[in-house]
């Protein structure tokens, strides 16, 4: 049986667009609603779980750069984690006077400062956070070709 | 109660889960949900979808755990008996 999505052929720009801006979105758009909510569920879940295992300072673009290169990938969620980690908790603020940011290794500052807003992450629980954010991303980046190329699936 | 505070003083998403001696567990959440994106997108055919993403998970976690047997063998017994 062959899904309203299959019958696209050729190339989708706007499904592939509307599934780098949210994961899912393009192949509902194509008229698969089913299947993105599959793919929504399981990219969104996998970044979800990333963050709650490894914390927010997983997602961080200033110290682990090339990490979020894949993260990214998720679309705009990714930035916007990002940008609230940047600015929101690491930035001294009213309410976080006591937060000095590392001044040459950046990644030695586990302790939470009095008024630190979170907790940096460090072993396992940074790994793993990073690697379930990172896998979500590059599934992400599949997904974004299968939207924009729905001719390469196949039938079994 | 001691062992109670570090519960009570962990805020969700901004502090990391102390998984550190069971970390191993998250194999399975992580090779689910591969799955179920993998298969969402691979499957012309939807209507046996969790049948596929059970199996492609259990594939996963008992590839990684044979993978983890074999290097455990490689670096435990193989090499210390070539180069003790």
């Amino acid at each position: 049986m062959s899904t309203p999505h299959d019958l696209h052929t050729g190339f989708d720009l706007l499904a592939g667009l509307a599934a780098a801006a949210l994961p899912g979105a393009g192949h509902a758009l194509a008229g698969d609603p089913k299947r993105g909510l599959r793919i929504g569920a399981g990219v969104l879940g996998l970044f979800t779980a990333g963050l709650l295992i490894g914390g927010i300072d997983c997602v961080d673009r200033a110290e682990d750069g090339w990490w979020f290169i894949p993260q990214a990938m998720i679309g705009p969620a990714a930035f916007a984690v990002d940008h609230y980690h940047q600015n929101f908790l690491k930035k001294p603020r009213p309410t976080n006077p006591g937060f000095q940011p590392p001044p040459n290794s950046p990644r030695i500052t586990p302790a939470p400062g009095p008024g630190q807003t979170y907790t940096k992450s460090l072993g396992k629980p940074n790994d793993i956070g990073i690697l379930f954010t990172s896998i979500a991303g590059m599934l992400n980046l599949i997904v974004v070709i299968d939207a924009a190329f729905p001719t390469r699936r196949r039938p079994r | 109660m001691p062992t109670l505070t570090p519960i009570l003083a962990w805020t969700p998403f901004l502090d990391p889960i102390d998984i550190h001696r069971v970390w191993y567990l998250t194999l399975i959440p992580l090779a689910f949900g591969i799955a179920v994106v993998y298969k969402a997108v691979r499957l012309h055919d939807l209507n046996h979808y969790w049948r596929h993403v059970l199996i492609m998970t259990a594939q996963i976690a008992l590839g990684i755990i044979a993978l983890a047997i074999a290097t455990w063998l490689l670096v435990i017994l193989i090499l210390p008996a070539i180069a003790p």
